[in-house]
């Protein structure tokens, strides 16, 4: 049985996720999610009333573009992939996660 | 593939994306989930439920999709446009001779086309620079007689009072004079000066930068008022604002500056100050002067029609009050506008108009000509980007940027020709064929005017060409000769091309005709013989000289003085000049003892006081009967000497002896003065394009003195201006105390160039103009013959080979230029003869089917085309067999 949603994304977490899972190659929004969730063991379930806005979003910000493939069903299946902006915004994500996650590490490990 | 291809190359609707890409997820979840174990039904039922409320998502989703797609399309046409640009610019800088070429051809027609706009704008479109212009009218007196006169201050405040369709109606002098202003350090200036009634700034809505206006309390007090323009005020009195409210002394009198009025502020003609002058309180016979130009502000929603309407009420109730001067006399109202910029101007702003539309019209024809041979060249290039998946419609696109980039680089190259044309322009407008009230100025309006020019410009020349460029197949062109590609656009070169000399001729012919107009009336028979007289007008200003005697007097002793100055051949006085009459209606006339003749029917004739040594030192001849001398004193017998024109009227009469009744055409009742003739003089124009014959009487000015006379005078050789200082010198020495006004100083032939200058202005313009397409014609004929030799270099080397002679080879060679400019010819002459009547009001001593200026322009047209195509033609024609036989 698979729960709902444990926990909500930090702001902005959701993009990073989709571009990092982008960069290994194009993809449609199951597999998006359905990886996500893998590579996390379920810690970080995605939403579907969140993920596709946020595909729409990126998409339309020129991150990632559409095109129409063939998914695994053999079935026309709408494939995202990662432009060369989008791959810079992902590593201006990266570091900025590890900036702020570094941080709050610093304070919830103290002694 | 660009990213923005996708929503292009796979366009669905965006609900069916949508649609498409959720079912596949819920599809794909609930296999997942059935093999984990689930039901297919509840499988689903869970997918589905992980997407919450499913509408609001597709409702976001939507929005997201419209905004995306919606920008990727301006970036996509963005992305082209800039793609588009490149292009341009790669190809306009691959040929810089035809980019160059094209940018010039524009940039002529471009700038031109600027510069007249200029003219346009600033004379008919603009509105009057007056507060609420479009309630300004001017106002004349109309007669059974005459078409327009000047209004009597009397009547001007008969139609204040007692009409109702104005807020305030006002006047001014129609010329501007001047005053002898007394400086500080004893020295007087002569200050221009305009008269001007009470209310005349309340009329336009004029407000003063210092001080006041006039008010109806100076008009009914009388006081010596003025205000003067800042012009003056800054050059004069260095813009000190104390003036206001001091006294000036002018005309030897004290007059009050009440207030100083804007600098950009003009009535008409330039003036320094502005005088009031009274109207309140006139005597009786001041309704028999027409001395004023009046200007009416009209109540707000009144029509001129209803304003002519209740002023003819007025005119009529004055008629049967004051019969004797306003007998048949009533109102004639028209815009200001209209009666400022007058006909003429109209007229020739609308030639210009015509002209320089033509001339671009012909830099179209010749830029698209220029577009349609690269065309050819290019059609492998376009063919190879077709067969490569290019739309027909993306190529047109492609050539139309192209042609844009190449109009907005000319319309900006017109922009730098048009300010330089409007920088030289002023000195070329003949002075007074533009109102004072209008500047020339290249400003953001004329700016607007070159880009929306060059856009449509570039529209015009490039649409067809790209049209025609893409008219083909591809597999055509790459699998054939491209020489033989050509045919459909070589026939429409043709026509472009014979579209350009037909404008050009009519052109050509139209200059034809305003040329043989200004020779006409620069070669007139003035007259008289004298090669140069200088002329100056002498104004004893004020009361120093009260009685005609001793007038008399003084221009007596001027004449003595002026005759001793060395040099001087001759002096005399006359109250106007030839060629500088203005038409003032002159007197009307019987001859005494002829039966007696309607008022209305009478005969009018010019009238001019002259000293007996006026027809010496013109050198006039007296053509029967005597000139005046000693005899004819202030108290001798009255005479006249009439001129050719005034003997021709009596139809073979003699003249001399006779005695003529002369009253002033506007009071028919008045008693008349009764002169005996006693000599002809040769005919003398009074204005150089005048059509009826200039009937004139001379009268010895000991018998009529005018209040201010020309001094004419004649040197013994040489030019007349060299003696103006020792002249002026002349004067000061016998009016010691500088009460006298000098001015107008010009030579007759200033007068006559003066008089001509506008017929000399539309003539050199237009000839420029027709010069300018003539060339640029050609330009596009020369293009015709290049093409047709690229199109027979392999024949002409098998007829060479055959043993055909260099002039078998030319006369091939020649034959499509010279059928287009035979065809452009005929058209044009033809169009020519049918339009030439449209400028007939502007020509004068030939007809507008003047068969000279039809055989001049076949002449230029057919030298200047064989000069233009014999020299490449028989290059061409001289081209090596062999050579052309290896070089398809």
């Amino acid at each position: 049985m698979l729960p709902k949603t444990p926990n909500a994304l930090l702001h902005g977490a959701l993009d990073a996720l989709i571009l990092k899972t982008l960069a290994r190659g194009p993809n449609h929004g199951y597999s998006i999610a359905k990886f996500i969730e893998e590579t996390t063991d379920e810690a970080v379930l995605i939403e579907e009333g969140s993920l596709y806005p946020a595909l729409y979003r990126l998409e339309r910000r020129g991150w990632v573009e559409a095109e129409w493939g063939t998914s695994e069903l053999g079935r026309r299946a709408k494939l995202y992939r990662l432009t060369d902006a989008g791959r810079q915004q992902l590593a201006a994500e990266t570091a900025s996660w590890r900036r702020f996650s570094t941080g709050v590490s610093k304070v919830l490990f103290s002694r | 593939m660009k990213r923005s291809l996708r929503s292009w190359l796979w366009r669905i609707p965006i609900d069916q994306e949508i649609d498409e890409e959720l079912e596949l997820h819920v599809e794909m979840r609930t296999r997942e989930l059935v093999a984990r174990g689930m039901d297919p039904k509840t499988a689903r039922e869970l997918a589905l439920s992980r997407f919450g409320d499913i509408r609001t998502l597709k409702r976001t989703m939507t929005d997201l999709g419209r905004k995306r797609d919606r920008e990727m399309r301006v970036s996509r046409w963005l992305e082209e446009l800039a793609d588009d640009l490149k292009v341009a610019v790669r190809q306009l800088k691959a040929s810089p001779s035809f980019t160059l070429i094209a940018i010039l051809t524009l940039a002529l027609g471009i700038g031109a086309n600027s510069a007249i706009f200029a003219l346009v704008d600033a004379t008919l479109l603009r509105p009057l620079p007056y507060a609420d212009p479009d309630r300004l009218v001017s106002l004349w007196e109309k007669g059974d007689t005459i078409e327009r006169s000047y209004v009597s201050p009397l009547n001007m405040i008969d139609w204040s009072t007692r009409g109702h369709s104005f807020e305030k109606i006002a006047g001014f002098t129609p010329t501007v004079g001047g005053m002898v202003m007394a400086g500080a350090d004893g020295n007087a200036e002569t200050v221009s000066r305009q008269w001007v009634s009470a209310e005349i700034f309340d009329v336009l809505g004029v407000k003063p930068i210092a001080g006041r206006t006039f008010t109806a309390e100076d008009d009914t007090e009388r006081t010596n008022v003025i205000v003067m323009s800042e012009g003056f005020w800054h050059t004069r009195f260095n813009g000190d604002p104390g003036i206001v409210g001091r006294e000036l002394r002018l005309d030897g009198s004290l007059w009050t500056v009440v207030g100083i009025l804007p600098g950009d502020f003009r009535l008409l003609g330039q003036t320094s100050i502005w005088a009031m002058r009274p109207i309140t309180n006139l005597p009786p016979r001041a309704r028999g002067a027409y001395i004023l130009e009046v200007v009416g502000r009209l109540r707000p929603g009144i029509s001129i029609r209803a304003a002519e309407a209740d002023l003819a009420a007025v005119a009529t109730a004055l008629a049967h009050e004051y019969p004797q001067t306003n007998k048949g006399r009533t109102v004639a109202i028209q815009p200001m506008h209209d009666s400022l910029v007058g006909r003429d101007l109209r007229l020739t702003s609308m030639l210009f108009v015509g002209v320089v539309g033509f001339v671009l019209l012909i830099c179209c024809a010749n830029v698209a000509n220029l577009l349609l041979a690269r065309a050819t060249v290019r059609k492998r290039e376009l063919a190879v980007r077709s067969a490569l998946g290019a739309g027909r419609r993306r190529i047109v696109r492609q050539l139309l940027t192209e042609s844009l980039v190449l109009s907005l680089l000319g319309g900006a190259a017109g922009m730098i020709s048009g300010g330089a044309i409007l920088r030289i322009a002023p000195t070329l407008i003949p002075e007074g064929l533009l109102p004072a009230t209008v500047t020339l100025t290249f400003d953001a309006r004329v700016a607007a005017f070159c880009a929306v020019t060059a856009l449509l410009v570039g529209l015009i020349f490039g649409v067809v060409p790209a049209w025609k460029a893409t008219d083909f197949s591809a597999a055509e062109v790459l699998g054939s000769d491209s020489r033989t590609m050509t045919r459909t656009g070589g026939k429409l070169r043709g026509l472009l091309v014979i579209g350009e000399v037909a404008t050009a001729v009519l052109l050509l012919f139209g200059a034809g005709l305003l040329l043989r107009t200004l020779l006409a009336v620069d070669s007139f028979d003035r007259g008289f013989r004298a090669q140069s007289v200088l002329s100056m007008l002498v104004d004893p200003l004020g009361s120093k000289y009260p009685t005609p005697e001793s007038l008399q007097q003084f221009y007596d002793q001027i004449e003595a003085e002026v005759g001793t100055v060395p040099g001087v051949a001759s002096v005399g006085w006359a109250e106007s000049l030839p060629l500088d009459f203005f038409d003032t209606g002159g007197l009307s006339f019987e001859i005494v003892g002829d039966p007696p003749v309607e008022q209305s029917q009478r005969p009018t004739t010019e009238y001019q006081v002259v000293s007996p040594t006026y027809f010496s030192t013109l050198d006039l001849p007296i053509l029967s009967g005597r000139p005046f001398d000693k005899r004819d004193a202030r108290d001798g017998v009255q005479v006249c000497i009439v001129n050719e024109g005034f003997a021709r009227s009596l139809h073979g009469r003699n003249p001399i002896g006779l005695r003529v009744a002369l009253r002033s055409a506007g009071s028919p009742d008045e008693k008349p003065t009764v002169r005996e003739i006693v000599g002809v003089a040769r005919q003398v124009k009074g204005r150089p394009d005048e059509i009826k014959d200039f009937v004139q009487v001379y009268v010895p000015m000991a018998q009529d003195l005018a209040d201010d006379m020309f001094l004419v005078v004649r040197p013994q050789s040489g030019a007349a201006e060299a003696l103006t200082p020792s002249i002026r010198a002349a004067i000061s020495r016998v009016d010691t105390e500088q009460l006298v006004s000098v001015r107008n100083v010009m030579t007759l032939e200033d007068i006559a160039w003066t008089a001509t200058s506008r017929h000399r202005f539309r003539a050199v313009m237009v000839v420029a103009f027709a010069a300018l397409a003539l060339v640029l014609a050609l330009v596009g004929v020369v293009g015709i013959l290049a093409y047709s030799v690229q199109q027979h270099v392999r024949d002409f080397g098998v007829r060479r080979a055959l043993g055909a002679t260099t002039r078998d080879v030319l006369r091939l060679v020649v034959a499509d230029a010279a059928r287009v400019v035979a065809t452009g010819a005929a058209i044009g002459l033809a169009l020519s003869a049918a339009s030439g009547r449209l400028i007939q009001t502007m020509l004068f001593g030939v007809s507008p089917l003047d068969l000279g200026t039809f055989a001049l322009v076949t002449i230029v047209l057919a030298v200047t085309a064989a000069f233009a195509i014999l020299g490449p033609a028989w290059h061409a024609a001289r081209i090596d067999p062999a050579v052309a036989l290896r070089n398809p």
